[in-house]
């Protein structure tokens, strides 16, 4: 049954990926094309991901630590790499090591990218709500995490572009509820939200850090094949 | 606190139930696979966690686990109180990898690589994911299992980079006093770390200390790139200490800090090199303008020649421009007249060879007048009147002339007017001896005339010069000769000194003949008769400045030339140099006629120079 629905999803989520049918670069909210997307180089695209993604992970580190801080009792965050593996996984195969990196192509290298980035928009909204509706959430975190979730729809597209540019596909943003299945409840119990969040944060920290290395490691490819990963 | 902890299991299974169906076996698992939570004493490896200080006897566990290049990783345990220390392989390691949707999931292996020596389990690069939970325990050999929950990690959160290699310091700059100085600390990423690659973020951490404190300074390393530090402010003469350390960005564990180096610098001389620097370009401009200034003052003239060409002044060769200045006509005209013991060096042809325009005519020259140096004009007329003898007697006339003739200092020309009225019975005595002179060498004996110049009217073949009608002229040899001689100089002189002052004008007189000059002849010019005549013809006409009656010592053939016209024109030179009139209308010449109606005033001007409306007026 896991396996069947596991393939069902990626069945609903390859078209995305493999549709040429728009060339949307650098959408806005109107799904505007935005023509100083194509103009930069792909290095300096390259580079502004790999900045993204880093920051990315930084702040999501820095929530992390304050929401644990605030939110999560002592006693229990030791147990918050017991929660790493609660971490949602992914419709396709993404390298968890240097081995299975050197491996990969840069496409499917970039398509991993793709996918984690565009499986951590919406969880990442719902995030927000969720820290709204807590008593004593600190602006701070609050900011924090709608920047990260800004800086990861920038991201996303960014990635789209170095796709068209390094690949020559074009692909859709993320405009509809690809997961549809992170549904959540606004009536379960306080715990359990705040665990949920917990579990969320710490998998996206996992996750951003994941994106950064990927990038890092394309860069790499693309300066010098020879010794790169 | 066990029941909390299974609240929280409960709690995080049914949000795993409620987020994603795929995580019901992660429910399956947790309640499978711990039964016991209990927090291990000393087993918080991952986060430096130690408050649990252990009281009761020690179970093997593991006390560290590091990846040192986020490929491979290795967990080091130590058996606790418990078994045998000396026995390597009471204790086995086993892992297991918590993946969701994993088919090992529930699998336990064993270590990859045991290190008995040093009791470190070895993972290396094929078994080791990133970002994937491992989870260790320790199995002794009675199947007894030692395991704590917080003994899983993820690789990446337990990386401790190398610390950095080729820790180096150079000095940047020193402070003026020289008390104090930078220095720039360079290091290399370590080895293990794959930087290059971008699998790791490196941060570095330098840290330092004088030597004898316990304090350390510590320094973020910030700016790009970042395998350079600067620290500022070390005080000359203390040794410092350098160590540095590294860690992976965004984490927050940091590796072993590197070999110490050290740093010293001795006292500096206080060599000022800027005042140096100063003392030597101050001394190179001294040199420089005093070069200048010696060049300077040893090529003034030429410098004076470039910078201010000279103005040309008034110049006549030989003659010192000083007495060119106003106020010194004496001795100008004495110059000018040849005066003095050099005779009349500015004359000679070879003293004007390279000025093409003063032509010489050739006369012989005895010199009247050598001794006279009272009056300069005085002897020039002479030389054209009679010479010196008659100085004397003419004493007064010649005073009065010289008197006269000085009072107008301003231009050459005003003392070329005819003598005054007042002079002619002074001159008259002159008249008388005028036949009983013999000729002199210096010249003419008698003369009649008062006035300094008289217009040549004729210039004989033989040298004689013949003057204007109504005079007395003697024909002398010597004196026409020296008539002519004299008044070719004297004439020349004019014209030197107007042709001094007017550069290149080679002025002759230019005749023409006037009415009355109409009625005179020329060639051959006839005399006046009468002495009466000349002598009235010494009367002066002040109009007719220039016909002033110039009488030349004639010899004993004394024929009076009919009056010659007042000017004529010089037509040519001829061989010997002799100046060639024009002849004047015969008819004309008839009469000596005495009378002279005044001819249109004339204004004073220089004799031998007519200007174009005076020239209109000289016309008939």
């Amino acid at each position: 049954m896991i396996a069947i629905q596991g393939a069902l999803w990626a069945v609903l989520s390859w078209p995305c990926l493999l549709s040429t049918s728009f060339l949307l670069e650098c959408t806005d909210q109107d799904q505007v094309i935005h023509p100083y997307c194509l103009s930069i180089s792909q290095e300096k695209l390259l580079d502004r991901a790999i900045q993204h993604a880093e920051l990315i992970y930084r702040v999501s580190e820095e929530s992390c630590s304050m929401f644990e801080e605030i939110f999560v009792p002592y006693q229990l965050q030791l147990q918050r790499n017991q929660a790493a593996y609660a971490c949602l996984t992914k419709a396709i195969p993404i390298p968890n090591s240097i081995g299975e990196v050197q491996q990969m192509s840069d496409k499917w290298l970039l398509h991993s990218v793709l996918m984690l980035v565009q499986s951590w928009i919406e969880p990442l909204v719902y995030l927000q709500t969720t820290l709204d509706r807590y008593d004593g959430t600190p602006e701070m975190l609050l900011n924090k995490t709608k920047w990260v979730s800004d800086k990861l729809i920038s991201l996303e597209h960014g990635v789209i572009v170095l796709i068209k540019k390094m690949l020559n596909e074009g692909l859709l943003t993320t405009s509809y509820s690809e997961q549809g299945l992170f549904q959540y409840d606004m009536q379960t119990d306080m715990v359990e939200s705040v665990m949920r969040d917990y579990i969320l944060i710490s998998c996206f920290k996992k996750d951003s850090h994941k994106i950064a290395t990927f990038l890092k490691l394309l860069k790499c490819r693309q300066t010098d094949n020879y010794n790169c990963a | 606190m066990d029941g909390w902890m299974l609240h929280w299991v409960q709690v995080s299974t049914s949000v795993m139930a409620a987020a994603a169906s795929p995580s019901s076996g992660l429910l399956l698992f947790l309640l499978t696979s711990s039964p016991a939570w209990f927090p291990s004493p000393g087993s918080a490896f991952v986060t430096d966690w130690h408050h649990m200080t252990p009281s009761a006897p020690v179970e093997p566990h593991f006390t560290n686990c590091i990846s040192r290049d986020q490929v491979t990783f290795s967990c080091w345990w130590t058996p606790g109180s418990f078994g045998n220390p000396s026995d390597p392989g009471a204790l086995r390691v086993f892992y297991q990898k918590r993946v969701i949707d994993s088919p090992t999931k529930d699998e336990w292996k064993e270590c990859p690589h045991y290190f008995h020596s040093r009791r470190e389990c070895f993972f290396d690069r094929n078994h080791t994911t990133i970002w994937t939970t491992y989870c260790l325990q320790l199995r002794s050999r009675d199947n007894i299992t030692y395991f704590n929950t917080d003994d899983c990690f993820t690789v990446e959160n337990i990386v401790r980079p190398d610390p950095p290699v080729s820790l180096n310091w150079t000095c940047l700059n020193v402070s003026p006093s020289g008390q104090s100085y930078d220095v720039v600390v360079t290091w290399e990423p370590p080895p293990s770390a794959d930087v290059a690659v971008g699998w790791m973020h490196i941060v570095y951490e330098v840290q330092y200390r004088e030597m004898n404190s316990t304090n350390w300074e510590a320094l973020e390393v910030q700016l790009q790139p970042q395998t350079q530090q600067t620290i500022y402010g070390l005080h000359v003469g203390k040794v410092y200490e350098v160590h540095i350390r590294c860690r992976m960005k965004a984490f927050t564990k940091f590796g072993d800090f590197s070999e110490s180096v050290f740093i010293e610098v001795s006292k500096i001389p206080s060599k000022d090199s800027f005042s140096l620097l100063t003392l030597v370009i101050v001394l190179g401009v001294v040199a420089a303008v005093i070069l200048i200034m010696w060049i300077v003052v040893s090529q003034q003239h030429r410098l004076m020649v470039i910078l201010l060409p000279p103005v040309p002044a008034p110049k006549i060769k030989g003659v010192d421009s000083e007495l060119l200045k106003k106020g010194k006509l004496n001795e100008l005209n004495f110059i000018l007249s040849g005066g003095g013991l050099l005779g009349s060096p500015m004359y000679s042809p070879e003293f004007y060879q390279d000025e093409p325009w003063v032509d010489f005519i050739e006369v012989d020259v005895k010199d009247p007048d050598t001794g006279e140096k009272q009056d300069d004009q005085a002897s020039d007329t002479e030389r054209l009147l009679g010479g010196s003898p008659h100085v004397r007697q003419r004493a007064g006339c010649s005073n009065a002339l010289s008197d006269r003739l000085n009072i107008d200092d301003g231009a050459l020309t005003s003392t070329l007017l005819p003598g005054q009225p007042d002079n002619k019975e002074a001159c008259l005595c002159v008249d008388s001896e005028r036949g009983e002179r013999p000729p002199a060498p210096s010249g003419p004996q008698t003369w009649v005339n008062t006035d300094f110049y008289a217009q040549v009217s004729n210039v004989m073949p033989f040298g004689g010069v013949v003057l204007s009608p109504g005079q007395h002229l003697r024909t002398q040899e010597s004196g026409p000769a020296s008539n002519q001689s004299s008044k070719n100089e004297k004439k020349d002189g004019e014209e030197e000194e107007e042709k001094k002052q007017k550069e290149l004008q080679f002025q002759l007189l230019v005749l023409e003949p006037d009415s009355e000059s109409s009625t005179r002849q020329i060639i051959p010019p006839p005399y006046c008769s009468l002495p009466g005549e000349s002598c009235r013809s010494i009367e002066p006409r002040p109009a007719e400045a220039y016909q002033s009656p110039y009488v030349s010592p004639d010899s004993p053939q004394a024929q009076l030339f009919a009056p010659v016209a007042d000017y004529t024109v010089v037509q040519e030179l001829d061989s010997q140099r002799s100046v060639l009139l024009d002849p004047p209308n015969l008819q004309s010449a008839q009469s000596c006629r005495l009378e002279q109606h005044p001819l249109k005033a004339l204004p004073a001007m220089p004799v031998g120079y007519v200007t174009p409306d005076l020239q209109g007026a000289l016309s008939p």
